[in-house]
């Protein structure tokens, strides 16, 4: 069962390799049907042309906690800016200068590299009026992109749901342990996985075939069980692809450290690389790690190193495989935090915070317009973009999709993409 | 052997074909009992419902101690229960520390550049004085840092596996799974507490209270020393509140979102100021506490913690706010509004009194009718105790590693995700984790003692090289190099990488990563890593169970509270004949054991054994 079925030869298209490294499976190991159907959906799935845009792929990632984004993108020519950070400001000598206003967090080395190849989009001031300072309320505004307590499916389920009516497997792969709110769905089902390599059913020869006709009872008067018996079915058509997906993969590039963000992003690289049917990828920088209210220099400095370094890596892989073309990706928080430094070297919950829209096929620079440090609402930032906006852009702009009917009113897009 | 699965597959669809008698439910009471407060009845009362009692307000157990619960009347079984105080828990041992402390070492830097930074200003840092010359002369330091970091994170999942031990052992079982319950509620994390002892003092204090008063366990909590580090109490100070443990006090632990302004949550922080711990106690710094009034929910006055904490009881959410949660908790995911309403009222009139709303709550119909009977997802731990407790295993095992095993499947004990605690429900499934939780019975079943590593002994690869390059002679400088011979085309340093490679001079930071880590395998105690002793034959023996069909429904009767669909049961039936050759257990009896656990095993892997 755990045999290697691939051997690298790099030449051969990976949509070729799982095929044929599944059907060998299928005769060589003795595992009826269930592994061949799963090939075979997935390369129904994979018909170009249902949709526009096709090729596309969106790529959201969540940072978890509240990022500082005045200590992302640093407005060093602003003397309000020192004048509320004594202790914690970043110095204008530090800061990776992207115009006489603005620089990067010395760590985001990666972020000024996309900068500056016109690949990444600054999203100033992103919010929506009435800010809520809690993280789990917050999250929900984003994830649902409604900001009211209630809604109950997330904005890239939505999404996908506009997109294809009909349930398709594998349109939506979150890496998580948990399915974040964000991709709920009316009809699909996310495929939700952390460790690839763990994605498989154990057991010995005798009780696999048993495993497949095991799944629970569909139409059970407990709405429980009928939940369970949907899912192992889908466990059962993706585990193996995905797993195989992870194991033939391999890279030069460089994520940085080994952090669970920089595994989430190669997990998703590895699933593009063997043709995924996949449209939406949603990763965290996990654990509430941005909520930085103590200390926050030093901390936040290795944050920020994590997640740029990660992310420009992921984009160099992309290129590396030749997808780069075809992926953009969404970097967002759930708030921003307030301005003034807090008596404990850090910063509390705020409102207002910067949006990260990164790709080969992003117009790179600034949009929204910068936030005031002057006029502020109980020490908190003025918004100055509904975050609505960038949902609009990544749906219509982006995805070919009609946002208003998603996003359940009318945004304006920032034409974010050349 | 391809033949023979041929025959399988023949015999599965037969077994499909053929449905044999179904067996009825007599666990869930009828539609009419949801929402209902009347109590059950000794006759409605059944070894089905008092299996369900046992599962919810514990972690299961053997048939053997679900028939002692079905011999009472519901309502001694509830009391039993709830009044955990009064049973004698004597086979309980203490939990046995390592002892990994020593002089100088409290209070604990928060970073290893404060560590390194107390040093430069007092020529020592956590017991370790600098080195007057000579190279890297922090590096004793950060040896230290890293040595209590790595030490405490294993003494900490010793006491999380104590924990998990004595849950296996409880003659109270709802001494541990309210404590599990309160753990959830007031969600706190060792990942920034970093000290196992007030891990410790906190879930004792949850077994303690955890049947109290609603209104002193809150204020036990606010004045907690693991919850008052996990919540930067001590930052919280009069002139520059830190708002964090009031806005966490009144949105996760006590009235739910909706129903207060920010601006109280800013003065509830005034009153909590100067709340903080010198290591293991509480203390007021009166000099840091605000003293001027404060407007909070609309009442004024110079408010403590304390005074807080009351006015936020007498708030009309509250009781419902926390009635809502153990409902959901104990009894049912879909809350009738009107129940809730009921119990909250009984929780108000008995001034937060906790038994007599717990009470009510698990003798009502409400509690065993349709809605609430077996639909619950267990919670990984939940599941994996569970496991062992109806299995009869009393001593946890080492292999699988309990810790590793419910992680995999979504919870670690001690380490909740964020202060919400864990979602629970159908959260915990995804289809990854549904796999996971069919593979960890294997690995009950048929643990990997050949390939185990002891996760508490293992370095991982970078100090593993590190390990072997200072080995073969290396300096710690090229030996802590990582990756630089590998050839990897790197076209830019991350800055990640630049990050470690900083102040070398005067320490290296991966090396004392390194050597704490070594320091604190040799201090901590090792985890005895014996796999379940599980007898599936005695229980069969034991049974007088004669037919592959007698065998199967045991087994369905020990492990399921929600049967199979009789395909199923056929089709188990089927495979069990197969692997033994007949249908008499009296003539497999030498050789059955193996057939068992691929039975059992495949039992646990189903939908159905995820519910309780």
């Amino acid at each position: 069962m755990t045999t290697h079925i691939f051997s690298r030869r790099p030449r051969l298209s990976r949509r070729e390799v799982l095929r044929q490294g599944l059907s060998g499976l299928g005769i060589s190991a003795g595992i009826p049907l269930v592994f061949g159907r799963a090939v075979q959906a997935m390369t129904k799935e994979e018909k170009p042309g249902d949709f526009a845009n096709p090729e596309r792929i969106l790529v959201v990632v969540e940072l978890d906690g509240g990022n500082d984004g005045l200590n992302t993108v640093v407005p060093y020519g602003d003397d309000a800016y020192y004048r509320q950070r004594p202790k914690i400001a970043i110095s204008a000598d530090k800061v990776r200068r992207i115009d006489d206003h603005f620089g990067f967090h010395p760590s985001l080395v990666g972020f000024e590299r996309l900068y500056k190849d016109g690949k990444f989009a600054l999203v100033h001031g992103c919010g929506y009026d009435n800010p809520i300072l809690s993280h789990f309320a917050a999250m929900g505004y984003w994830h649902t992109g409604v900001p009211i307590a209630g809604e109950k499916l997330g904005w890239v389920g939505r999404l996908a749901d506009k997109m294809s009516p009909e349930a398709r497997e594998n349109l939506i792969v979150n890496v998580a342990s948990q399915q974040s709110l964000a991709v709920r769905s009316r009809v699909h089902s996310p495929l939700v996985f952390d460790d690839p390599s763990r994605f498989l059913r154990v057991g010995r020869y005798e009780q696999t075939p048993l495993f497949s006709v095991l799944t629970g009872a569909d139409g059970s008067s407990q709405p429980a069980l009928n939940f369970l018996s949907g899912v192992a079915s889908s466990a059962l058509k993706s585990a193996a692809f995905v797993r195989d997906a992870w194991a033939a993969y391999s890279t030069p590039v460089n994520y940085g450290l080994e952090l669970p963000v920089s595994q989430d992003l190669r997990k998703v690289a590895a699933l593009i690389d063997a043709n995924m049917p996949t449209r939406f990828y949603y990763v965290q920088y996990r654990n509430n790690d941005f909520d930085t209210h103590v200390h926050q220099v030093d901390l936040h400095a290795r944050l920020l190193a994590y997640a740029s370094d990660s992310i420009h890596g992921f984009i160099e892989d992309m290129n590396r495989i030749g997808r780069g073309d075809d992926v953009a990706m969404m970097v967002f928080t759930e708030f921003g935090r307030r301005v003034a430094e807090n008596a404990s070297g850090g910063t509390d919950h705020g409102t207002a915070t910067p949006v990260y829209v990164i790709g080969n096929k992003v117009k790179g620079g600034q949009y929204g317009k910068p936030v005031s440090l002057t006029e502020l609402d109980d020490g908190n930032l003025i918004y100055t973009t509904d975050y609505r906006q960038v949902y609009a852009s990544m749906i219509g702009e982006w995805m070919g999709v009609d946002a208003s009917t998603v996003l359940k009113g009318n945004f304006k897009p920032l034409g974010l993409f050349g | 052997m391809r033949q023979s699965w041929h025959g399988i597959w023949m015999g599965l669809t037969l077994a499909m074909m053929c449905s044999a008698s179904t067996t009825a439910n007599t666990g869930s009471g009828p539609d009419s009992w949801i929402g209902s407060g009347v109590p059950i009845t000794k006759p409605e009362w059944s070894y089905d419902r008092a299996g369900h009692l046992l599962e919810r307000l514990g972690f299961g157990g053997t048939p053997e101690e679900i028939e002692q619960l079905a011999a009472m009347t519901p309502r001694d079984a509830v009391d039993w229960l709830v009044d955990y105080g009064q049973v004698s828990n004597r086979g309980v041992p203490e939990f046995d520390e390592s002892g990994i402390f020593d002089s100088g070492m409290e209070p604990f830097p928060r970073s290893r550049a404060e560590a390194v930074q107390r040093a430069r200003d007092m020529g020592h840092s956590m017991g370790i004085a600098v080195k007057p010359g000579g190279d890297r002369r922090y590096q004793h330091v950060v040896n230290k840092y890293f040595y209590y970091l790595r030490s405490n994170r294993l003494e900490n999942h010793r006491l999380g596996q104590y924990w998990a031990q004595r849950i296996l052992l409880t003659e109270r079982p709802f001494e541990e799974k309210i404590a599990l319950f309160w753990h959830g509620h007031f969600a706190t994390s060792d990942d920034k507490v970093r000290d196992y002892r007030k891990m410790a003092r906190q879930i004792d204090l949850f077994r303690k209270q955890g049947v109290g008063n609603f209104r002193n366990l809150v204020l036990a909590v606010a004045q907690d020393p693991a919850m008052l580090v996990f919540l930067d109490a001590g930052e919280n100070v009069k002139g520059r509140p830190n708002e964090n443990f009031s806005r966490e006090i009144l949105e996760l632990f006590t009235m739910g979102i909706g129903n207060y302004t920010e601006n109280d949550i800013r003065e509830a922080a005034r009153a909590f100021t100067g709340w903080t711990n010198d290591s293991l106690a509480f203390v007021v710094k009166t000099e840091l506490h605000d003293e001027e009034d404060k407007t909070f929910l609309g009442q004024t006055g110079n408010f403590d913690g304390a005074g807080i904490i009351d006015v936020i009881m007498a708030h009309e959410s509250t009781a419902r706010f926390i009635t809502k949660k153990l409902y959901r908790y104990f009894v049912a995911t879909d809350a009738p509004p009107k129940r809730i309403e009921q119990l909250a009222d009984l929780l108000r009139q008995n001034n937060y009194e906790l038994k007599p709303l717990l009470k009510a709550m698990f003798t009502a119909r409400d509690f065993y009718a349709p809605h609430a009977y077996s639909s619950q997802i267990k919670s990984p731990v939940q599941l994996v105790l569970s496991t062992y407790r109806k299995l009869g295993v009393t001593a946890l095992p080492g292999v699988p590693d309990f810790h590793t095993a419910t992680e995999s499947l979504g919870q670690k004990l001690l380490y909740p995700p964020n202060v919400a605690g864990w979602e629970g429900g159908r959260s915990w499934i995804t289809p990854a984790t549904l796999v996971e939780r069919g593979n960890f019975a294997k690995q009950v079943l048929f643990p990997d003692i050949g390939e185990y590593l002891s996760p508490d002994r293992v370095l991982t690869q970078i100090y593993r090289d590190v390990g072997t390059k200072l080995n073969v002679g290396l300096d710690i400088t090229s030996a802590t190099v990582v990756g630089a011979a590998s050839g990897n085309s790197m076209n830019m340093m991350s800055s990640s990488d630049m990050m470690v490679a900083i102040s070398d001079e005067e320490y290296n930071t991966r090396y004392g990563a390194y050597h704490g880590t070594i320091m604190a395998m040799k201090r901590v105690k090792p985890v005895l890593r014996v796999p379940a002793a599980i007898d599936l034959v005695g229980m069969v023996q034991r049974q007088g169970l004669a037919t592959t069909s007698d065998v199967v429904d045991h087994f369905q009767t020990r492990l399921l509270r929600l049967p199979l669909s009789s395909e199923h049961r056929d089709v188990l039936i089927g495979f069990l004949t197969r692997e033994l050759g007949t249908k008499e257990i009296g003539a497999a009896i030498s050789y059955l054991e193996e057939p068992l656990r691929m039975l059992v095993h495949l039992i646990m892997s189903t939908p159905e054994y995820q519910l309780s």
